[in-house]
């Protein structure tokens, strides 16, 4: 009786393993059967994460100020001379100014390149238990969003569109470890190509090993075929360290991306781009000094005194 | 496993995959956060028999898999969460010491999620999935164990009642 159950229990332990090796190879052969099951997943959860999203963002808010209280405290000293009144009125809407402040700067990159671009809402942030960085939007193909379309942040480059379902789409972000686009650099012009490496510093490798770059140099994506995956010209990041290590073929480097990765809220995917190439157009601007007032005052004696 | 315990186990096993993909995920907490329906299943998988452990591992490797944030094939994480859950079960079911004893399990199941996402890596990197550079790959595996630690012990009489109700066992921690 006992064997029985053992033999029962190793055969059912089998046709799991069995089956788990099958979708496997399904999903590697490239069954559209599974990734549609994913797709169907995804569509299904979608009104689960926007509903999440809108009960949760309060809470975010709350985390989000906690962690970046040491950044913020300036503001804060500044906000706790303002009125209660005037504080709680800004608490409501700093959500919506913050998303605010990242359209507009997303729609002023993208209208100086002559983008068309579909704004969205970050709805969901993919977890990162399978080493990912994913997030989800709150736009798909019913707005005009095709896969392997360029997305933009406020600052650059965030990631590519990597599936679409009809009101939702997952973006690769710029930081996920497959992540891989090919930049230039702003001025000098050399090529190379730039992969994620899971936090906001990526890894740039050149591709001519007669150039070299320099701490400091800006990167813009070099853009692809028919403007998919990625457009020209968009600002990727700096580089912030060149290694000139001796025997390697050609120069690698390590860059901070323009993108807060952590404070995204709003995005725009660019549906279509112009025919010409922006160029350095979208190199961001270096922070000016603020010009200090010099009073020159010129004293003429008078001739005579003056009782 | 009867239908009575059926029914009521998959949908258990779905709405904790709703919960996680839907609220648990919105959090971009540091580390990499934690996967409460892993945490679960290993939980599930500690105070079931061999057979009953594996079945939902192969449940929760198959949601898993489902999931938008997975970027390995459809059947890795199935294929892990079967072979981590049988020998979660074979290790601790029966074992008083361990399933009977909180603390016990917790550390358990944190050191399970821990050698399933070792193991997520190995097999990734074999089947060709990009899981980032080596640094990276140990901040998200210790963020994840130190998070799971944390966040076990709050879930673990929740998670442990609804195991009992499936079962129709008295005890529960």
């Amino acid at each position: 009786m006992r064997k029985g159950s053992e033999g029962r229990r190793r055969l059912l332990l089998i046709i799991l393993i069995v089956t788990a090796l099958f979708l496997i190879t399904l999903d590697l052969r490239g069954v559209g059967v599974l990734e549609g099951a994913r797709q169907g997943t995804q569509t299904i959860l979608s009104p689960f994460q926007r509903a999440g999203n809108v009960v949760l963002t309060p809470l975010k808010n709350f985390f989000s100020d906690v962690t970046h209280l040491g950044r913020t405290r300036n503001q804060i000293e500044k906000l706790r001379t303002d009125n209660a009144t005037l504080r709680a009125k800004l608490a409501n809407r700093k959500n919506a100014d913050a998303q605010l402040d990242q359209l507009k700067s997303i729609l002023d990159l993208a209208g100086t390149a002559g983008f068309k671009v579909v704004n969205a809402r970050v709805i969901s942030q993919g977890s990162s238990q399978s080493f990912t960085q994913t997030i989800t939007i709150d736009a798909g193909s019913d707005a005009g969003i095709k896969k392997n379309m360029t997305v933009l942040s406020e600052f650059g480059i965030a990631g590519v569109v990597k599936d679409v379902y009809p009101n939702t789409a997952l973006i690769s972000l710029a930081t996920d470890p497959s992540f891989r686009i090919g930049i230039r650099v702003a001025g000098s012009q050399q090529i190379g190509i730039l992969s994620g490496r899971g936090n906001r510093s990526a890894s740039l490798q050149l591709i001519d090993n007669l150039t070299s770059v320099k701490v400091g140099d800006i990167l813009l994506s070099r853009g692809s075929v028919a403007n998919r995956p990625f457009v020209p010209g968009v600002p990727v990041g700096y580089v912030t360290a060149v290694d000139n290590s001796v025997g390697a073929i050609a120069q690698s480097a390590v860059v901070e991306l323009y993108t807060n990765f952590s404070t995204l809220g709003v995005v725009a995917v660019v549906v279509g781009a112009p025919v010409s190439n922006p160029g350095d157009a979208l190199v961001p601007m270096k922070p000016q000094p603020t010009p200090v007032p010099t009073v020159t005052i010129y004293v003429t004696p008078s001739p005579t005194p003056t009782n | 496993m009867n239908t009575r315990q059926i029914s009521i186990a998959i949908p258990m096993f779905l709405i904790i995959f709703v919960v996680q993909e839907s609220l648990v995920d919105q959090f971009r907490l540091p580390g990499g956060g934690f996967s409460l329906l892993l945490i679960f299943t290993l939980i599930w998988a500690i105070l079931s028999p061999h057979e009953i452990a594996a079945l939902g591992g192969f449940l929760a490797g198959l949601l898993m898999d489902l999931s938008q944030s997975s970027s390995g094939p459809i059947g890795q994480w199935t294929l892990l969460m079967i072979s981590a859950c049988y020998a979660v079960s074979y290790l601790g079911f029966g074992n008083e010491n361990l399933s009977g004893n909180p603390l016990g399990l917790t550390f358990f199941a944190t050191s399970a999620v821990f050698f399933v996402e070792i193991a997520y890596v190995i097999t990734g990197a074999l089947l060709g999935v990009q899981t980032g550079s080596f640094e990276q790959i140990l901040i998200t595996l210790f963020g994840i164990s130190i998070w799971s630690l944390v966040v076990t012990p709050i879930f673990l009489p929740i998670f442990s009642r609804l195991h009992a109700f499936v079962f129709n066992t008295r005890s529960a921690i």
